[in-house]
């Protein structure tokens, strides 16, 4: 524990600094423009502007890019409540009570209730994530490759059980993903891979292309901009306080919602639309009076706020101990640390304890930040809402090819984005979610090194997954999920996957 | 949704369509693996994973098509977006192909230009003004602030 405080002071000493102070208000800043406006989600807007950080050294970097992350869930619920558009996918639930509120003239409340409870659950999740990656990056020293290999399959099984499309849908796109992310050249044995005489493809499928390609443009190539209208009104200051009944109702959901929100985090998917979702129904159920939601429930707007903040905090836990990735705005965060010649895993915390408690310390400042600008600049977020998609939309796709050009300076890399761009559309129009193919993209290297390195160790046996307990309770893990879902295939039951799928595609559960 | 009994013609169906291309693209990439050793069990080879993944994701898509009786028929897919979709792709296409000849500034203003004067359909002269305003902040982020290198192109600058 008093290492921990040490750790964590040291932290604070990086976290402070002028320099790094600064650049987690940009990212905090440009997370929250991120999550107001619709059509441009949290990856896609962490992906475009990785290039901005390749000038910084490893801490700012990954301070701004993280701020980003959680800056956009902050920014999702502005959007939500006075447009009743969710800015990024997590604020979908927060549409339903935060728009009701709205209607009834209390939008300033619900912005102060979803601001307040975004910082309490951040706070909470960042508390929680000092004590346990650092114990958890040390276990994970046991780990060998049979480990890691039951590891990343636990990760895809549960990405395919958490996720709303079905078992089958998620589990193709993660194949797909595994193989797009065999291109290049083979490491083990130096054979070129589905490179075509390519040179640029030597070197693999950089995951930036991909996920710009397929969340910011193939989202504009989906979204005309004659479909995207509102009329906003900013709520006045003084109207932003909550009155005490409303402060009473919010208590406990944001606390319950936290808690939730943290521990659905850890688990791989897209936890922060998940947890969302989870706290709206949990809140729903144990309501005296469930039939206020929909209606501008406090509770409604409380809960899932909170949740999707914590859970968004909670994916750094496996990111940072374990250097594995939960979802894709991981993925690219990891990408982001790698580019910067830190690799983030077991041995983050001695190898480089400036960035990770620098990382961990600008976390609590970033969650005051955004307290801070989120409500007092309501009014001028709101202003950027008033900007027409017309205008908008070709700004993104400006900032989409400079962006990806400027990771490699690889026109092929655009190129790449282009194709994947259109690989988006034509998924969304058939329903398939494209996450787990970058997961599986991302994946894909560490999977196959550990593979077949556990084979070549085991002399060509498959048996030593199951010899080595910690792979044994990982693959026996996975198998229970796999057999909980055929569960729920035979018996045809609608879970709340199926609720989330339908609150997602704008229907209330 | 309607049951395509005995002697009725099948629907062809969403998942019919998506299912059939993965099956597809996972047969491409098998004829592609040609030149790539598999390997054995205690030796894999580069081959290995890429012809896994290809057979997992033809597998899924196979069950795919086979539970496509319960998705939408392929005839009812909203396509009203594809004219926006397909002049995007294109001015992209065309900004990309040109964007190392003519450079930064000529390219990505005539890439905001075309996408407000030729989709959406914007007065033409507010529409130059903002292409050329919002290119310049972006020229002056990337090239300057934050010294990026961009492409200089025709203009040299």
């Amino acid at each position: 524990m008093e290492t921990t405080f040490d750790s964590l002071l040291l932290g604070f000493s990086v976290a402070l600094r002028p320099d790094v102070l600064w650049y987690a208000f940009l990212g905090c800043l440009v997370g929250t423009l991120v999550g107001i406006l619709p059509g441009i989600g949290p990856l896609a807007g962490i992906s475009i502007l990785l290039p901005l950080t390749f000038g910084l050294d490893a801490t700012k970097a990954i301070v701004m890019l993280a701020g980003i992350y959680y800056g956009s869930q902050y920014g999702g619920s502005t959007t939500s409540i006075l447009l009743r558009i969710p800015g990024e996918a997590a604020s979908v639930m927060t549409c339903i009570d935060g728009n009701a509120m709205a209607r009834k003239g209390r939008a300033g409340a619900a912005l102060c209730i979803a601001a307040v409870g975004s910082w309490i659950a951040g706070t909470f999740g960042v508390v929680v994530l000092t004590f346990v990656a650092p114990p958890l990056a040390t276990f994970a020293l046991r780990f060998g490759p049979p480990e890691y290999t039951a590891l990343l399959v636990l990760g895809l099984i549960f990405l395919a059980y958490m996720s709303t499309s079905s078992l089958v849908r998620t589990l193709l796109m993660a194949a797909l993903g595994l193989l797009l992310g065999t291109i290049g050249i083979d490491v083990m044995t130096g054979h070129f891979r589905y490179s075509f005489n390519i040179p640029e493809l030597g070197d693999g499928i950089g995951i930036v292309p991909v996920a710009v390609g397929l969340f910011g443009l193939g989202e504009i190539l989906a979204t005309p901009s004659h479909q995207v209208t509102g009329e906003v009104a900013p709520p006045r200051l003084r109207e932003l306080w909550p009155n005490r009944e409303e402060w009473r109702q919010s208590a406990m959901p944001i606390a319950r919602g936290s808690v939730l929100g943290f521990l659905i985090g850890i688990i791989p998917g897209s936890a922060h639309i998940i947890s969302s979702f989870m706290s709206y129904a949990l809140e729903k159920r144990i309501s005296k009076h469930p039939e206020e939601f929909g209606k501008g429930a406090v509770a409604g707007v409380a809960g899932p706020e909170s949740a999707n903040n914590a859970a968004s905090t909670g994916a750094f836990v496996p990111m940072l101990a374990l250097g594995i990735p939960t979802g894709p705005v991981t993925a690219v965060l990891i990408a982001a640390l790698l580019v910067h010649g830190v690799p983030p895993g077991p041995t983050l915390v001695n190898d480089h304890p400036n960035v990770f408690w620098g990382f961990v310390a600008s976390m609590y400042v970033g969650n005051l930040m955004l307290l801070a600008l989120n409500l007092p600049l309501v009014g001028v977020f709101v202003t950027i809402l008033r900007i027409p998609y017309a205008y908008l939309y070709p700004l993104i796709v400006m900032f989409c090819v400079i962006g990806v050009y400027e990771v490699n300076h690889s026109i092929v890399d655009v190129w790449i984005m282009l194709i994947m761009g259109v690989v988006g559309y034509g998924l969304k129009k058939f329903g398939f979610d494209p996450a787990p193919l970058v997961l599986g993209l991302v994946i894909a290297p560490l999977f196959e090194m550990s593979l077949r390195q556990s084979l070549i160790m085991s002399d060509g046996t498959w048996m030593i997954f199951l010899q080595r307990p910690i792979s044994l309770v990982l693959l026996a893990a996975s198998a229970g999920l796999l057999m909980l879902s055929a569960v729920s295939a035979v018996l045809r039951r609608r879970d709340w996957r199926a609720k989330l799928a339908q609150a997602e595609a704008g229907e209330q559960p | 949704m309607p049951r395509e009994g005995k002697g009725e013609a099948v629907t062809l169906r969403t998942d019919h369509v998506a299912g059939g291309a993965f099956v597809a693209f996972g047969l491409l990439v098998f004829a592609l693996s040609g030149d790539l050793p598999f390997g054995t069990v205690s030796e894999p080879g580069a081959g290995m994973l890429p012809k896994l993944a290809a057979g997992l994701m033809m597998l899924f898509a196979v069950l795919i098509i086979i539970g496509a009786r319960a998705s939408e028929p392929f005839a009812t897919i909203n396509w009203g977006d594809g004219g926006h979709a397909a002049l995007v792709v294109v001015i992209t296409f065309v900004a990309v192909w040109f964007y190392q000849w003519l450079g930064f500034l000529l390219t990505m203003s005539l890439l905001v230009f075309a996408l407000l004067a030729l989709i959406e359909r914007r007065n033409l002269l507010r529409a130059a003004a903002y292409s050329i305003v919002v290119t310049l902040f972006a020229y002056w982020l990337f090239g300057k602030a934050l010294k990026s290198p961009l492409e200089h192109g025709l203009l040299w600058f």
